[in-house]
């Protein structure tokens, strides 16, 4: 696969886990529960450079290449798969965006199943799962001694073709021992979310006290965002020198105040009630409203991260019971 | 061991007077080791509020967020105080804040808890993984705690956060009640982190840092949950000039972290909030303590420790070194 490919796997550093490009298996942690950065930061970069230009008396344009190495996301979460699918709805469409897709299209996930979720994690109200294949190319599960191995896409039998000698065909033991795990996986997820008629309470609850009691403790900070697998918000800038500059793409978040600062001054959402219970709407009420998919995957990243303890499973649980 | 009936009786207290908004206080999290800032507006709201060697929190930051927004006509500002739960270093960032004069003595009640050391989340988590219901620690000669049936007694020692480890003020140095009473402060700072990591070659150093700062998301948390970061427009949030790119780079990275550091120059209290905060890892502690080491040694100054003093960057004395003057 690294003579093909370049490679990016989990690779453990002085206390956090990142998906970086790797040289040699070695590197690899494949203990790890999660990245601490989701790996949409692969295809959604931080920063990306949209083109560069010249000043002088004509202002000069380089575009920026589009990169079309071949790249395999290895090991990548079944809840990280699934926020990429969430994300090519955002990409493409009417308004294509060529730096994430042309990404995205190169790129082959070939994940891992969760065989020890942590204890934040619940996909499975999300309609996920921690063994699910559903937006994999091909997936790998941790069966004892050998690895269960489903390949759902060409792509993914592209790669496959590549490692025939070390592949032997699936015997029904396997796949039953593959459910095995995966049962176990769903049943050690002891955190869950009833999201069922979620987008109808929350219509009826914007203007309620509760968001203001939620977003009492929230320090304003961008941690849930940026950790989160399916926020995709972003800023353009010109970033200059006397005599040369580059247009670049950089994530923002909702939960700045200068996210919805507008150039008059005024600021649609001036307080932190605002802009908390905007990105618990933008999650549960508008994206399920506009695409038809709740725009969490149930990674627990925000969870785990959050310095205050804003434990959106908590939140959305109590907004569900809040008498309207 | 901060007895709870007498805290929340405090709290129950402070927060009946007509002229407290709220306290805000810890409570139990939604999971595992997990404590929460808590907010008690009615004396009933008291009920909730714990303090045990969980509670990381420095709640001091919560006034300095207070929002001032435009307000419907006819309705007044709420001037009312604000009632905090204050540990020993969080009471320090209380006392700095008001000698800048960043909030007003009068404006907080300041419920004070003597504190032997707070617990590292992260090490707590990493000794005791997958911990999904709630556990409440106690303080003993170890510390003490049940997970499904079986009582842990650990040395404070490994668990402790490292901060804690040279805290001088395990009693508050400023409050209006303490619950329970004064600790003798045994402890001494000896800064031999610091030191040691001075010793290494300047490549060594700095190769260290541009790592750190290599994987730094930009997310201000570490900002956000500083008390004594309260600018009303931070440098880094400002548009016109724009003095920090947004591009998150090494470059970057590396002006929005030392800049942190050095406007706590003289500030910083070393509650050691920005470490525990960041998701990155960042060793940001380290860094402050650099910087808080060299003031104590060429001013003879340790922020947060007296109301009365002149905070040290406001303050000229012609004693004051100068060799960096050419």
């Amino acid at each position: 696969m690294l003579a093909e490919y370049q490679v990016f796997g989990p690779v453990h550093d002085d206390g956090v886990t990142l998906f970086r490009q790797i040289k040699d298996p070695s590197e690899l942690d494949l203990q790890f529960s999660n990245s601490s950065m989701p790996p949409k930061a692969l295809l959604l970069r931080q920063t990306e450079t949209l083109f560069k230009f010249r000043l002088g008396r004509t202002v000069k344009i380089d575009r920026v290449n589009l990169p079309d190495d071949r790249t395999v996301i290895f090991g990548i979460r079944p809840c990280d798969a699934r926020s990429l699918t969430i994300l090519d709805q955002v990409f493409k469409g009417e308004y294509e965006d060529p730096y994430y897709l042309a990404k995205r299209k190169n790129t082959v996930l070939v994940g891992l199943s969760c065989t020890r979720p942590e204890v934040n994690c619940f996909c499975t109200s999300l309609n996920d799962g921690p063994a699910s294949a559903e937006n994999m190319d091909v997936l790998f599960t941790d069966i004892g001694e050998k690895y269960y191995v489903e390949v759902k896409s060409d792509k993914g039998k592209h790669l496959i073709a590549g490692m025939k000698g070390l592949l032997t065909s699936a015997k029904e033991e396997n796949e039953k021992k593959k459910k095995e795990v995966e049962r176990k996986a769903v049943a050690s997820i002891t955190r869950s979310m009833n999201i069922e008629g979620l987008v109808n309470t929350l219509d009826n609850m914007f203007e309620n006290p509760f968001w203001q009691t939620i977003a009492m403790k929230c320090l304003g900070c961008g941690v849930c965002t940026y950790l989160c697998p399916t926020c995709h918000c972003f800023d353009i800038q010109d970033e200059t020198t006397v005599t040369k500059g580059a247009r670049v793409c950089v994530w923002d978040s909702c939960m700045y105040p200068e996210y919805t600062s507008q150039a008059s001054g005024y600021n649609p959402r001036p307080g932190r009630m605002n802009r908390v219970r905007n990105r618990v709407y933008h999650k549960f009420n508008y994206f399920p409203k506009n695409l038809d998919v709740t725009a969490c995957v149930g990674c627990g990243r925000c969870i785990d991260n959050c310095p205050v303890n804003v434990d959106i499973v908590d939140v959305v649980t109590r907004a569900q019971e809040v008498k309207v | 061991m901060v007895n709870i009936d007498k805290l929340r009786k405090t709290v129950r207290e402070t927060v009946a007077r007509e002229d407290i908004k709220y306290v805000v206080g810890y409570e139990k999290g939604t999971y595992g080791f997990q404590v929460s800032p808590c907010f008690a507006f009615t004396p009933e709201d008291a009920d909730k509020f714990i303090f045990s060697p969980l509670c990381v929190n420095n709640l001091v930051v919560y006034p300095m967020l207070e929002e001032k927004l435009p307000l419907p006509k006819g309705e007044k500002e709420d001037t009312r105080k604000i009632g905090i739960i204050v540990k020993g270093c969080d009471s320090k960032a209380a006392v700095q804040i008001i000698q800048e004069r960043g909030m007003k003595r009068e404006h907080v009640v300041l419920i004070g808890v003597p504190c032997t050391g707070v617990i590292d989340p992260r090490k707590i988590r990493a000794k005791f993984p997958h911990q999904m219901k709630n556990v409440e620690v106690k303080e003993e000669e170890k510390f003490v705690f049940t997970i499904d049936g079986t009582t842990h007694k650990v040395p404070k020692e490994e668990l402790m956060f490292d901060k804690c480890k040279h805290c001088e003020n395990p009693t508050p140095v400023l409050y209006d009640v303490l619950v329970g009473d004064e600790i003798e402060s045994t402890k001494k700072e000896d800064y031999e982190t610091v030191k040691a990591f001075e010793k290494k070659p300047l490549r060594e150093k700095w190769d260290h840092w541009r790592k750190q700062f290599d994987r730094c998301i930009r997310c201000y948390a570490c900002r956000n949950v500083c008390p004594m970061c309260y600018c009303k427009k931070c440098m880094v949030d400002q548009l016109s000039p724009q003095w920090v790119r947004r591009s998150v780079n090494l470059s970057e990275n590396t002006v929005w972290n030392i800049m942190r550091a050095y406007h706590l120059a003289g500030r910083c209290i070393g509650c050691g909030e920005c470490e525990r905060a960041c998701p990155m890892g960042i060793p940001l502690t380290d860094l402050n303590k650099k910087i808080q080491r060299d003031v104590k040694e060429m001013f003879n100054y340790s922020p947060g420790l007296n109301v009365q003093e002149k905070a040290l960057l406001v303050a000229f004395n012609p004693q004051d070194p100068e060799e960096f003057i050419l």
